[in-house]
């Protein structure tokens, strides 16, 4: 299972669009999510689309957090991603052998059966969450809290089952060529995270589109072939549709 | 066939169960946990605790742990009685019926019957514990909110969202009782990861404004049992309990059977202290009283032998 986690707090201004890019990433068979950080100042209402169509068009989910809620919010999203991914691919099956939809449509004591074997899945199967980090001038007061969310996430997913790993991205790069850089290559040690972002100089620009692009590739030059998704694929069930998964209570 | 955490089912409404046949009507709401909304639900001349789940796999998920606990704990009645769908409005709401547990929550039953009843709230905690670990599960949610006490200071815990086999990451937590969060461990489902919380859960419950600003004030760095010690070390009442808490955060406890065992004797020894402090110091009413009635016995005395 591979998965991006956009960490941004405004809107892209250079390069493709990124719901282009996230649509690319999904094509991949990798799932977008977005977290839009704010402060008291909010995200404006254009962040706010930009932040639930790159969630949508990624086949992932978004939501708009303080920096104090964000370790959560990504543990949270990250675990609920996974059990999406894992429903969508089991339900396809069950599809396939059984004629139904969905678990909903079996006996409860079939069900019971079925969602063992998911979350089975959910806990064993390989998982790669890239996180990219928009590191805009705005950005610069909250990339503490970005980078204790990282290290919350890699705990959280070094006491999984199955393999897991982190890596991380900011954008954009040094060179104006560079749509972002690699600041943490794949780890699961969440003690040996230090400093992620130590000597960032803060660049005005928001590629996020471009950065997007770039860490699709990424994932296909670490991690092989990726698997492209078949054909009428129903992508991880989505509760509404604004992209914001509702079942959360903190 | 998803609710959202928006959708409340107002009371009076009745579910009927698509697969059983069983119907509920729904009386009020006892709370919301993560996964969904738990409801007082009468059927029949019995009430029940229903819950109605936002996402179908995540209710079924808990169902499952509840009855492979029924299972494996065969001495005392079901938790789980029934798993069914309602159509509701258009809608498809997967619930689940648990018995019904009169109870509040520990935080407000130390409020209410005073902070004395900690000790056997806890030890009794740590004995529930032991026994799902011993079951070969870990409960996770080890907080206030889903340890109900009942009268005499019975525990019931409710909710299993949390609940995970050992050995797997935990399912759902929540951040200040969680060990990760205090740098005190990992998140992978031990019978330690339990007794850190229920170590969390007694500063909250008797130091719960410190403890929380000191959430607040501390940076994700800093966070580390010391700190959480440092707010034992200055509570009169947790005190008494320091060398259990310091074993607890640092994970010093092979089990929770040995937690709880700790936990009795420091339990006893805290008596001891206790009725020996008032052993050594007489009241000053009492030693009045004494004095008065040494001088009425000598007068009397006196006043016989006078005569």
């Amino acid at each position: 299972m591979r998965q991006i986690l956009l960490i941004t707090d405004g809107c892209s201004n250079v390069g493709d669009s990124p719901a282009i890019a996230a649509s690319v990433a999904q094509a991949e068979g990798i799932s977008v999510n977005v977290v839009g950080i704010v402060d008291e100042g909010g995200i404006g209402e254009q962040g706010a689309l930009e932040i639930a169509e790159i969630a949508r068009a990624g086949g992932g989910m978004s939501r708009i957090v303080s920096p104090a809620l964000l370790s959560h919010t990504v543990q949270m999203m990250t675990r609920q991603t996974v059990q999406a991914t894992i429903r969508g691919e089991v339900n396809r099956e069950l599809k396939q052998i059984l004629g139904v939809d969905s678990a909903a449509e079996l006996p409860p004591d079939k069900r019971a059966e079925i969602v063992r074997v998911m979350e089975d899945l959910g806990e064993t199967s390989e998982l790669r969450v890239a996180l990219l980090i928009d590191a805009s001038a705005s950005m610069k007061p909250k990339l503490r809290a970005v980078e204790e969310a990282v290290r919350d996430l890699t705990l959280s997913l070094q006491a999984r089952r199955g393999e897991s790993a982190v890596a991380v991205f900011h954008f954009p790069g040094e060179r104006s060529h560079e749509a972002c850089l690699l600041d943490l290559d794949w780890t699961d040690r969440a003690d040996r995270i230090g400093q992620i972002f130590g000597r960032i100089s803060m660049k005005g620009t928001t590629p996020t589109g471009p950065a997007l692009l770039r860490v699709v590739e990424f994932f296909r030059e670490t991690c092989g072939k990726l698997e492209t998704e078949p054909q009428h694929n129903a992508p991880a069930r989505r509760d509404d549709t604004d992209g914001m998964r509702s079942d959360y209570v903190v | 066939m998803i609710t959202s955490s928006e959708t409340r089912v107002p009371p009076g409404t009745v579910l009927r169960g698509k697969w059983n046949g069983r119907t509920y009507r729904l009386e009020r709401m006892l709370g919301i946990g993560a996964n969904g909304q738990v409801y007082l639900a009468v059927s029949g001349l019995r009430t029940y605790a229903l819950k109605i789940g936002m996402q179908l796999e995540d209710l079924q998920a808990e169902a499952n742990v509840l009855a492979s606990l029924d299972q494996r704990e065969r001495k005392r009645p079901p938790f789980l009685l029934d798993v069914d769908d309602a159509e509701w409005q258009g809608r498809l709401l997967p619930f689940y019926v648990m018995q019904y547990i009169p109870g509040v929550p520990v935080k407000t039953y130390l409020a209410e019957h005073g902070s004395a009843w900690y000790g056997v709230v806890g030890y009794r905690l740590l004995n529930r514990l032991a026994e799902l670990h011993a079951a070969g599960w870990v409960f996770g949610d080890v907080k206030s909110d889903n340890i109900l006490v009942t009268d005499y200071g019975r525990v019931s815990l409710v909710d299993y969202g949390g609940m995970t086999a050992m050995g797997r990451s935990v399912r759902q937590f929540t951040e200040v009782y969680d060990r990760g969060y205090w740098s005190a461990g990992s998140r992978t489902a031990d019978p330690a990861y339990d007794v850190f919380s229920a170590a969390v859960l007694w500063i909250h419950a008797l130091d719960g404004k410190r403890l929380l600003h000191m959430t607040k004030m501390l940076l994700p760095q800093n966070r580390h049992p010391r700190e959480l010690m440092a707010l034992v070390r200055s509570h009169a009442e947790l005190k008494t309990m320091e060398s259990w808490m310091e074993r607890a955060l640092y994970g010093k406890f092979k089990d929770a059977r040995e937690a709880s065992d700790h936990w009795r004797e420091r339990m006893q020894a805290a008596a001891k202290d206790a009725l020996q402090k008032s052993r050594g110091k007489v009241p000053g009413w009492m030693a009045g009283l004494f004095a008065a009635s040494l001088l009425l016995c000598v007068s009397a005395a006196a006043f016989w032998l006078l005569q």
